[in-house]
């Protein structure tokens, strides 16, 4: 085993010994701190690991792989389970370790009010998540891609409904976990479609153009629900019901990005099919835009970050769909960091105030400088500031859509950069800036060094990844040159314009609410999507429901019913037949004696 | 006299014994009556005994056969009369139509 596969089993396996070990002491895990400090130990191994990992991959571009047979017929060997070291594995193996590490410590701090079993639970549940995260970074095979994608669903599910004597968390959770679910129905169909198809669950294997279309829309299809994708995003902000260190890590930096991750994974697949790709460009596009739009007009800090979490997902999305897979990998990157940075500081504000709503905020940036400052590098590296990392990043997207000649998405990209760049405006400038709105922001306060380190690890990242792209470009094996163009230009121009427009609107503790944020609102509110869904459900899946079950009670337990009551009847019908006489008796034994001797006879 | 006189005789004697149990009302005629069936079949064993002797091995065994059957009849009639005297104790009374437990 060579030293690359070594340390990505080490980064793997470690999370998911801590999780074993907490799961079968609950004596320990009970007491709290030594199950956190378990899991953030477990979690700097695999971090380390992750890291001597990514450096010793600089400047190579091979791939290492290591499997063992896993799934066996009697002919062959199915399907393999190991791991596949590349530059994309290796990169999100570090990304993914350094945020949850980073959201851990930040737990620590966070959740430290919670009572030691619970506060046990969370941390083996994120023990669990790691792993998860690792097993599908690391998959050699689609199929074990699958295996940790329905893993890190199942610790969404846990960590969602991670308050479950809330009943809002516990449907949040079961609505997050039907709706992903729905969508990996598309991922279990084009695995199998691709094993019948090649026999095996490669990804990169060449497959006729139609079953290459049908492989990688069913593929797409999870990726829509796994990354929270116009019309499947409806689970997305609900789930900001679950700890907010859990919005970050799961729900803003690693697992929806799982989605993306597949669709670089599956590149080989994916660029046999130009109609999936022209369906990917629109749909991205498309959430890019109506997320951003949704997200003018929360006033939870969280539902803002939730939507905006979407509509970046939706540049990624466009990026991969345009062909620019490298640009969309590296979007998910800086968005890992910036989006991460963001979570942890509205949770340290909404610590600080015990409030989700912007509203009730209010000059925090002279109570928290720290949480305010991170915040704010968050904010302006989203709406892609020159020189923070959301600006190169976003930059090689749009320059990736532009470059195709895709006019459409090009504009409505450009259009949702400026709707981003005003959006977080408004909270920076609602939320941090003004008078303080509540009694709880006049008292806020730094939190303590658990909470503030991950922020400045973040915050810093969030600064200097862009910087980054060029070595990055080169583990993945293509060549990257940044010129300021004009795309750039406009960009940089159109997000710093945003922010400057929310500042008129929402500077110095000016409200205002013109009538454009007035209809958004009114199309917000209408809930059009989960109205769709909760049409369907009622007015379809239970129609169906009920008329199988009237089916099943009328025709399928009618005719046994009726099979009973008949043979109930007979019986009753027969049953004068035995009079208890014994002569009566006696008289049939003697006339069947009788027949027999005839028929014997006169045979 | 030949084997089919006696075969007759014995037919009759079942026959009286089969109208006898269908038509008596007192158990202890039908207990008579289910005499009269297992001596016919006894006059039987007995007949074959003494008009076919070549048809069993030593040419006694339908007398010694017939001689168990009597035995076991016996043991028969005291059940039946057993079940008489229980009869009476539960309806003051022996006629057949009352036992009709069997009905349950």
């Amino acid at each position: 085993m060579s030293r690359p596969i070594t340390l990505a089993l080490v980064a793997t396996l470690t999370p998911a010994l801590v999780a074993l070990f907490l799961a079968a002491t609950p004596f320990i895990r009970r007491r709290g701190a030594p199950a956190a400090a378990l899991t953030v130990l477990g979690s700097v191994v695999s971090f380390g690991a992750a890291v001597m990992l990514l450096l010793s991959r600089l400047g190579q571009t091979g791939t290492e792989l290591f499997t063992v047979p896993w799934i066996r017929s009697s002919a062959r060997v199915i399907a393999e389970a190991g791991v596949h070291v590349d530059g994309v594995s290796a990169s999100m193996l570090a990304v993914v370790c350094f945020v949850a590490l980073c959201v851990q410590v930040f737990s620590l701090g966070y959740m430290h009010d919670e009572p030691p079993a619970d506060f046990g639970r969370y941390f083996t549940y994120h023990a669990l998540f790691l792993f998860s995260m690792n097993v599908l970074v690391i998959a050699p095979n689609l199929l074990q891609l699958f295996v940790g994608w329905e893993l890190v669903g199942v610790t969404s599910y846990l960590l969602i409904g991670f308050y479950y004597k809330k009943p809002s968390a516990a449907h949040a959770a079961v609505k997050a976990f039907w709706v992903t679910k729905f969508a990996d129905m598309g991922i279990l169909f084009a695995l199998l479609s691709l094993f019948v198809a090649t026999g095996t669950f490669a990804w990169n294997v060449k497959l006729e153009p139609a079953v290459a279309t049908a492989v990688t829309m069913l593929l797409f299809l999870g990726v829509v629900g796994k990354s929270a994708q116009f019309p499947l995003h409806v689970w997305l902000p609900d789930a900001m019901e679950g700890p907010t260190p859990v919005s970050a890590l799961l729900h803003a930096a690693t697992m929806v990005a799982a989605g993306v991750f597949l669709v670089v994974r599956a590149d080989p697949l994916f660029v046999q099919s130009p109609t999936t790709r022209t369906v990917m460009l629109v749909l991205g596009a498309v959430t890019a835009l109506f997320a951003a739009l949704l997200a003018l007009v929360q006033t939870d800090i969280k539902k803002v970050l939730a939507y905006s979490t979407c509509s970046q997902l939706g540049y990624m999305v466009a990026a991969l769909g345009a062909g620019s897979v490298l640009a969309g990998f590296f979007h998910l990157t800086t968005h890992a960091f910036f989006k991460a940075l963001l979570f942890l500081a509205a949770g340290s504000a909404i610590h600080a105030v015990h409030s989700n709503e912007i509203g009730k905020m209010g000059g925090l940036f002279k109570k928290m400088p720290l949480t305010g400052a991170a915040f704010a590098i968050g904010a302006l590296a989203l709406a892609g500031v020159p020189g923070l990392s959301g600006f190169f990043s976003k930059d090689l997207v749009l320059e990736g859509v532009e470059h195709k000649l895709h006019h459409v998405p090009y504009v409505i990209l450009l259009a949702t950069a400026f709707l981003t760049a005003f959006y977080m405006g408004k909270v920076v400038f609602v939320a941090f800036f003004g008078p303080p709105s509540s009694e709880q922001a006049k008292h806020a306060h730094e939190p303590g060094w658990s909470m503030k380190l991950p922020l400045v690890a973040l915050a810093v990242l969030a600064v200097v990844a862009g910087y980054f792209a060029a070595p990055f470009a080169r583990l993945y094996g293509e060549p990257y040159h940044f010129h300021f163009g004009v795309g750039a230009a406009v960009a940089a121009a159109l997000g710093l314009g945003g922010i400057a427009l929310a500042w008129t609107m929402f500077g110095g503790g000016k409200r205002e609410n013109p009538q454009v944020m007035v209809t958004v609102e009114r199309i917000a509110q209408s809930r059009a999507v989960n109205r769709l869904y909760e049409f369907g459900y009622r007015r379809v899946t239970l129609a169906m429901a009920d008329a199988f079950a009237w089916f099943d009670r009328y025709v399928i337990d009618g005719m046994i019913n009726w099979l009973g009551y008949f043979t109930i009847d007979a019986g009753r019908r027969a049953r004068p037949m035995q009079t208890g006489f014994a002569p009566d008796y006696v008289l049939a034994v003697v006339v069947g004696a009788v027949s027999l001797a005839a028929w014997a006879v006169l045979r | 006299m030949t084997l089919s006189h006696c075969l007759l005789l014995a037919s009759a004697l079942f026959a009286v014994g089969v109208y006898g149990i269908l038509t008596r009302r007192q158990i202890v005629a039908v207990l008579l009556s289910i005499e009269l069936m297992a001596n016919a079949a006894n006059l039987v064993f007995v007949s074959f005994s003494r008009f076919r002797p070549s048809m069993s091995g030593s040419g006694a065994q339908g007398q010694i056969f017939a001689l168990f059957s009597l035995a076991l009849t016996v043991a028969e009639v005291a059940v039946g009369l057993a079940i008489v005297i229980l009869v009476y104790r539960a309806h003051g009374d022996t006629r057949i139509d009352l036992a009709s437990e069997m009905k349950s």
